[in-house]
């Protein structure tokens, strides 16, 4: 099967350039990537970011953050950085091809105020709309920027937990967390310790962990393909609370502990779809002790490690434009009236029309 | 990488000439000709092959803090020996347990099967492979229908009480050899690690859509049929035990696990 895709490339046209507004958690993000004509897996065929922009949402030490503030945060931003990473970008409006929005899965309220936001730019400027997935937009901007073919993807965030490898035009979900996303495991313990929510309460405790070193026992929780994280925080917390250990080493255990289930699912399926290539995306991806899990388990499997930095696996603009623009360059349009979006919205409902 | 993992059991195990027969992603399975204790001139009693064994040999996870690797290890090793004496004492057809070392994660167990004429090991997968390529009328043909239903049978034994085997494909299903003269063979189950005490019927009905799944992807020519031959031995079990609406209950969650079809649908 060859795939087409300049079916909607205007004769002279050489470059498609496309918006990509992402509102589905604490950050808002707007990016802005061009690719060139011919097929994306090219490699000479790289999108190029033209902007980046992304403002994040802190709430208070030993709090999380509110749908509704978060919403209001957006809200507040999302005009300024709009304009912010357009100027960034040195274009004319009439040179974006699609506007993409993350259409799900995400908080309700921030994703709503977003999705707004983007049915405005579309009818504004009468430029056609495309709904992301968010996963998918993670996924593909991991291969775009590593240049990973065929991976098997580990998406870790604070909502989404999933192991997920490609086949038939779908992207399909091998295991994932029964209950709390590791993220949110990460997040709510952060509360209870009552430490920085900024940068991200992950990257603090990534931090503390790496002062701990004495092992403390905790439930492991591997179900078959899938885990489950919520009785592993509920221990720990028990353990906060009793005052007996120090933090550093509670950190240090917890993230031992939930990496050596992430690469062990991992492990499995790579073995199950015979792949030697691991793709880490989502904003818990940027923990090095995780990445270095992972480079010691794939070590053994003779394979490769594809993993981003905090620009591209925290939630950003460009992943869903790039997601977006495969899409639009394979026909996808999105009419007003479907640009609903949704807090549950699965990895595998997406038709991937853009790959064989 | 292997190289490593199989210099490391050969230390643990020195003086065992190990054989390497399969891996997966936690362990790798070894043959072996020599009893862990028993002396060269006496042969184990009650296994069926007391010339073989089999060592399934869970390696360290060099990923793992050390402490948790060994936790697991421990209890994934012995809790899979536990399993395979419970199964023995129910008198259910699966690897008897020889012998147990679970720190260092080493399971002896009996050696089932045996070698195809055309030189591959009676799993179910290579026997209908084998089969298939006879033709049509053997691929469909009595014995086909006998073993298949024999395979439901094992399954709804393991189900009746309550033990989930997690992983069922057709290559964890063995043909053993009843007679030496003519082709009669009785079916076992093997590979328990990810098996589980369960009297969940959404468990059960995973269970079976899983192996439906594996043989769909494995043998899709017949698969159709072969489906419908396990679920009939599966049949035959409960209403041989009158437990008619355990099995309806399974039956109808198996119709909606189909219909949800998303998960673990990875097979093949």
């Amino acid at each position: 099967m060859k795939l087409d895709f300049d079916t909607r490339a205007k004769p002279g046209q050489k470059w498609y350039i496309a918006l990509g507004m992402e509102g589905s958690a604490n950050k808002i993000g707007i990016g802005i990537i061009k690719q060139p004509i011919g097929d994306p897996s090219n490699p000479e065929n790289r999108s190029i970011i033209l902007s980046n922009i992304r403002d994040t949402y802190n709430a208070p030490p030993g709090q999380g953050f509110m749908p509704r503030d978060v919403a209001r945060h957006h809200r507040n931003w999302v005009v300024r950085i709009v304009a912010k990473a357009i100027s960034e970008a040195k274009i004319e409006i009439n040179e974006i091809n699609c506007i993409c929005f993350t259409q799900g899965p995400g908080m309700g309220a921030p994703l709503q105020s977003v999705v707004i936001a983007a049915r405005t730019l579309s009818l504004m400027w009468k430029i056609p709309l495309i709904g992301v997935n968010h996963c998918v937009g993670h996924i593909e901007m991991g291969r775009e920027v590593t240049g990973a073919n065929n991976p098997v993807v580990l998406y870790v965030s604070g909502g989404n937990t999933q192991v997920i490898a490609y086949s038939r035009q779908r992207y399909r979900i091998f295991g994932e967390t029964l209950d709390i996303a590791v993220g949110n495991c990460l997040d709510r313990f952060a509360r209870v310790l009552k430490i920085s929510n900024s940068p991200s309460p992950g990257y603090n405790i990534e931090q503390l962990a790496k002062k701990g070193g004495k092992f403390i026992e905790l439930p492991y929780t591997v179900k078959g393909m899938d885990l489950s994280m919520s009785g592993i925080l509920e221990f720990i917390e028990e353990l906060t609370r009793r005052q007996n250990e120090k933090i550093e080493d509670l950190c240090y255990s917890l993230q031992e502990c939930l990496f050596a289930m992430l690469v062990e699912i991992t492990e499995r399926a790579m073995a199950h779809v015979n792949s030697n290539q691991v793709l880490i995306v989502g904003g818990v991806g940027c923990n090095e002790r995780l990445q270095e899990m992972m480079n010691i388990m794939v070590k053994d499997r003779n394979g490769y490690v594809y993993a981003t930095d905090e620009r591209f696996c925290i939630d950003n603009g460009v992943m869903i434009a790039q997601a977006g623009i495969l899409e639009y360059r394979m026909g996808g349009n999105c009419q007003i009236e479907d640009s609903v979006c949704s807090q549950k919205f699965r990895t595998d409902e997406v038709f991937v029309k853009w790959r064989e | 990488m292997s190289k490593e993992i199989i210099e490391r059991v050969e230390k643990i195990l020195p003086d065992f000439d190990l054989k390497l027969v399969s891996q997966g992603a936690e362990a790798l399975v070894f043959v072996t000709e020599k009893h862990p204790y028993l002396p060269k001139d006496i042969k184990p009693a009650g296994l069926t092959n007391v010339n073989n064994f089999i060592v399934k040999y869970r390696p360290r996870k060099p990923y793992r803090h050390e402490k948790l690797d060994l936790q697991i290890t421990k209890s994934r090793t012995a809790g899979e020996a536990k399993l395979l004496y419970k199964l023995d004492s129910l008198n259910i057809k699966a690897p008897k347990l020889i012998a147990l070392d679970a720190i260092n994660g080493i399971i002896w167990m009996e050696f089932l099967g045996f070698r195809l004429p055309n030189g591959n090991f009676s799993s179910l997968k290579n026997w209908l492979w084998f089969i298939e390529k006879k033709g049509e009328s053997e691929a469909i043909g009595q014995l086909a229908k006998d073993v298949m239903r024999l395979v439901g049978y094992a399954i709804a034994e393991l189900h009746l009480n309550e033990i989930v085997h997690g992983d069922l494909t057709s290559s964890n299903i063995v043909l053993v050899k009843e007679s030496e003269t003519e082709e009669k063979y009785s079916v076992a189950l093997i590979d328990f690690g990810l098996s589980s005490y369960s009297n969940l019927v959404e468990d059960k009905a995973v269970d079976i859509y899983v192996l439906e799944r594996a043989l769909v992807s494995t043998h899709p020519q017949f698969s159709e049929l072969y489906n419908e031959w396990l679920l009939e031995g599966y049949h035959s079990l409960y209403s041989e035990k009158k437990k008619i609406n355990a099995w309806r209950d399974v039956e109808r969650r198996l119709a909606a696990v189909r219909l949800r079809g998303r998960k673990r649908s990875m097979l093949g």
